[in-house]
This record gives structure tokens, C-alpha cells and sequence, in this order.
């Protein structure tokens, strides 16, 4: 089994990318087209990129250490959400998913 | 600046009238070049700030062409911040600092986009 | 005669329109509805509202970090696209905020062809005294 494919069977993640540094979409699973991944994965690359900037940014408008670099993000919407770490992202249910954990175990995979 | 087509372009802009500095940044890193009237420091800061900002419109501009393929803003070329006294104009990897009372934005602007038209998005 | 109406005037103009600074789409003019839709304002108009938010932000680090001043408040912030630009503006908003009002004008703004864009010409216009002042 994908190493990437484990994180499916936390409770409430409904799709899980691994992308590229160009946002190319390496494998994905779950509840989603694949054009649909394609553009998840391109989204996530450019939302990293993005966190990234205000990272940078806010450490360097404010001297204050500990916000570069950024580890990830989290968009929550009504009903689903979506976070990202590293070259990893996943869609879940915004009620119910344990997102702490979901976050920690995509840090964990985001390793390998 | 190690570029020489950024040193040629840098020479250009700084003869310009208004013009306070120049500067290249890197789309991936953290490597930048200036001159003018600007310290390294705030090179490097404004180098980390234009990075940031084009990110975003180049981000933004492929949302639109997804929405309406040919929408006209996708690739975005620049974008230009215009303060009560200061301009910044950001052209592909190019930035100028002006001076709003000696410079003029249409020219710069303009210069900036046809010496530049062939850097590509390539490497965002 | 409106402001957007003047807007339209600059050459190669597209569309003119307002916006809250929650990127809800208010008032619009638009020349060809076969190159921008209503649709595609609101998107621009939202993108519109986060850029002049993170600009300004930018603008209060930069000044508060150098020496340098004259950067705060945005007047306008310019997206040069590939084809189009569009130009907008939040200085009727920046000048009630001074005067300590709490509701604000809306953000208006311009979008021009790159061709025959005038840049400046659209600053006059988005800068001038609002009717009445």
C-alpha cells in the first residue's frame, strides 16, 4: 500500500494528494475525480507557496522568531476542509475528522 | 547584478527619472541583487515581499484562467503598488522604486514590460 | 456623470466597478459582456479586495521596519495581467478611516487593455475628490 494511502483510513479524510514541487500531481486517493486532483494538487502547491510568503513576511516585519519556516495550513469551510503539509494535502470532513491528528500524521508521512 | 540582461535593464531604469533603486529577486531561494539608493537589508526584504506578492498573482492569475480559459490576466506580467509618495512597479523578476513626484509610472511600466516580455513564468 | 462612468472613458477600459472590502461586487460598467462577464468581476473584485489588504500590510511592515515613508496608505494596487491590467483603488476609504468614520466607502476599479492602458490617467480619475467633498 501507498505510504500516502494509510492516511484514508483516519476517520473523516475523504482524499489525499502528493504533489510535485511544479504542483504535478504524483498520486492520489479518495473521493475525488482525477481532474479534480489535478487542480487539488496545483491548488495546494500554490497555497504552500503563499504560507510560505507570509511566513517569511511576518518574521520579517515583526523580528519575531518562530514562524519560518511554516509547516503547513488548514482552509475550513461549512462542511469540508482542507490542510496541507509539505508536498501532502487532504480534503476531510470539516465536523467529526480529528484534524489534530490528521495534521500529525501527515507531518509523519511528509517524511518519508 | 550577475544577470546581464538584469545589469543592462537595471542601467536603463536607474537613468530614468524618479527612479530610486532596482532590484532582481528569485522566484525559489532567497538569492537577490540591487542598486541604487537602498541598502542590502532592505533588498533583501523587498526581494522576500515581491517573491510573496507574485506568487499570489500568478496563483490568482491561473484561477481565472481555469474559470474563463483566455481570460487575459493569465500569465500576469507585474503588478505596481502606488503609495502617497513612493511607487514599487514589479515586473517579472524586476523591481524599481520610485519617486512619485519625478517619475512616471507609463513609462516605467511600459519599459519594464517590453524588456521583460521574454522572461518566462517558467520557473514560478 | 459617475466615476465609473469616467473610469470607461480611459482608453482600452473593459470594465469599471466597486467593491466591499469583503470582495462583494457592487456597481459595474462593462464594455464587451463576451470578455468579462458579471461572474468574472465578482472573482476579480474578491481578489481585488485580498490584494489591497496584503499590500497594505506590506506597506505598514515596510514603513515600520526602514526609515522610509510615503509607501502607507495604498492608493492603488495594479495587477499588470498578460493582456489586461486592472487598477484599483481604496483612498476614499484610507481618508474616511483618518477622519474616523466607520462606514466606509466602497474600493473601486478599472480594468484596461495593456495595449493602450494609462496608468496614471486612471490614478487621476480613482484619486479625484469624491462628489461633494
Amino acid at each position: 500500500m501507498s505510504m500516502i494511502r494509510r492516511l484514508l483510513a483516519l476517520d473523516g479524510v475523504n482524499v489525499v494528494c502528493h504533489f510535485r514541487d511544479d504542483g504535478y500531481l504524483i498520486e492520489g486517493y479518495g473521493l475525488m475525480s482525477r481532474n479534480d486532483m489535478d487542480r487539488l494538487a496545483r491548488f495546494a502547491r500554490d497555497y504552500r507557496r503563499m504560507i510560505q510568503g507570509n511566513a517569511d513576511q511576518l518574521a520579517m516585519f515583526t523580528n519575531m522568531r518562530g514562524w519560518t519556516p511554516p509547516r503547513g495550513w488548514v482552509v475550513r469551510g461549512a462542511t469540508q476542509s482542507v490542510c496541507g503539509v509539505a508536498n501532502l494535502v487532504c480534503v476531510v470532513d470539516s465536523s467529526g475528522a480529528p484534524l489534530n491528528e490528521i495534521l500529525l500524521e501527515l507531518r509523519e508521512v511528509s517524511h518519508w | 547584478m550577475e544577470d546581464i540582461v538584469g545589469m543592462g535593464i537595471a542601467s536603463d531604469l536607474l537613468a530614468k527619472p524618479g527612479v530610486i533603486a532596482v532590484g532582481e529577486y528569485a522566484y525559489r531561494g532567497d538569492r537577490f541583487s540591487y542598486r541604487g539608493a537602498l541598502t542590502e537589508e532592505y533588498a533583501r526584504m523587498a526581494s522576500i515581499m515581491c517573491r510573496a506578492t507574485t506568487m499570489g498573482a500568478n496563483m490568482e492569475g491561473a484561477m481565472f484562467e481555469a474559470l474563463r480559459s483566455g481570460s487575459g490576466l493569465h500569465p500576469p506580467r507585474g503588478w505596481v503598488v502606488h503609495g502617497p509618495a513612493h511607487t514599487v512597479c514589479v515586473v517579472a523578476n524586476m523591481f524599481c522604486l520610485l519617486d512619485n513626484t519625478k517619475a512616471s509610472i507609463n513609462d516605467i511600466v511600459g519599459f519594464m514590460c517590453r524588456e521583460l516580455a521574454s522572461v518566462t513564468p517558467d520557473m514560478i | 456623470m459617475t466615476k465609473l462612468d469616467d473610469l470607461m472613458k480611459l482608453p482600452g477600459a473593459m470594465a469599471a466597478f466597486e467593491f466591499r472590502g469583503s470582495g462583494e461586487l457592487l456597481e459595474q460598467r462593462i464594455a464587451y459582456p463576451d470578455r468579462i462577464d458579471e461572474s468574472i468581476l465578482d472573482l476579480l473584485a474578491h481578489m481585488c479586495a485580498a490584494n489591497m489588504s496584503i499590500a497594505t500590510m506590506q506597506a505598514r511592515g515596510w514603513e515600520k521596519v526602514t526609515t522610509m515613508k510615503g509607501f502607507y496608505p495604498v492608493q492603488e494596487f495594479t495587477l499588470i495581467g498578460f493582456d489586461w491590467s486592472v487598477v484599483v483603488s481604496g483612498l476614499h476609504r484610507e481618508q474616511y478611516k483618518q477622519a474616523g468614520k466607520f462606514s466606509l466607502p466602497p474600493f473601486m476599479g478599472v480594468v484596461m487593455a495593456n495595449d493602450k492602458a494609462d496608468y496614471e490617467a486612471a490614478f487621476t480619475i480613482l484619486e479625484q475628490p469624491e462628489s461633494g467633498q
